[in-house]
């Protein structure tokens, strides 16, 4: 992983289109701001994984169709 | 044309190429897997209200989904313009909108994902899985209360 040292209200700058900039440090926390087109789809990554998560665990249920079937009717 | 197509609950199907559902993103977690159908068994010549989004690549994929209406009928996810653009020309008559559902062994415990929605274009045959920027909407949305109501209010028709 490429690690840079970046003070307040300095950027990196990604390819030729998108802009991460450092806004404010609180203690253990760091605000960004992200100027990248909006077809790029940005996520906290937590709420990332608990999608991918959520979707496994749709698929992977141990209650069989009929029984899934049978509470919706 | 129809194909056959290997599924996770209903054995091969044949399946009319024209119900292929093409996802270009993939869904979250399965990114590689794109193409997609909507399964279900008729009851009475109707379509119940759960459907399996089944992978069309792979057979052991295959998600229960719901329309999102019956448990919150004022579903309104506000979805970024651009992440849903090459879906093209989406309106009230070509728009489907689905969400997972997960079934754990405690069926009281059965939730939907409302705050990442299955968006389908039904006339170009184009999906894709999108994060709602509502913060109300939750992953594990748990709805066996207001699935009894909706079953309730079903029955009194």
């Amino acid at each position: 992983m490429l690690a840079l040292s970046r003070k307040v209200n300095e950027s990196i700058v990604i390819g030729n289109d998108i802009e991460i900039t450092v806004l404010e440090v609180k203690g253990d926390q760091v605000k960004l701001g992200i100027n990248a087109p909006k077809a790029v789809p940005i996520y906290r990554k937590e709420i990332y994984l608990q999608i991918q998560e959520s979707n496994k665990e749709a698929v992977n249920t141990d209650v069989s169709v009929e029984a899934i079937k049978k509470l919706f009717d | 044309m129809d194909m056959l197509v290997k599924t996770k609950h209903f054995g091969e199907v044949e399946l009319d190429e024209n119900k292929i559902i093409y996802f270009e993103n993939g869904i979250f977690g399965f990114e590689d897997c794109k193409s997609f159908t909507i399964l279900y068994n008729e009851q009475d010549g109707k379509r119940p209200d759960i459907s399996w989004l089944q992978s069309i690549d792979e057979p052991a994929l295959a998600l229960p989904v719901i329309s999102p209406f019956i448990i919150k009928p004022d579903y309104n996810p506000v979805i970024e313009d651009e992440l849903i653009k090459h879906l093209e020309n989406l309106n009230e008559s070509n728009i489907v909108v689905l969400v997972s559902v997960t079934v754990p062994s405690d069926i009281k415990n059965i939730s939907a994902n409302l705050k990442a929605p299955f968006i389908i274009n039904s006339e170009l045959k184009k999906g894709a899985q999108v994060i709602a920027e509502n913060s109300e909407y939750e992953i594990k949305h748990y709805f066996y209360e207001e699935l009894q109501a909706y079953k309730a209010a079903k029955e009194g028709k």
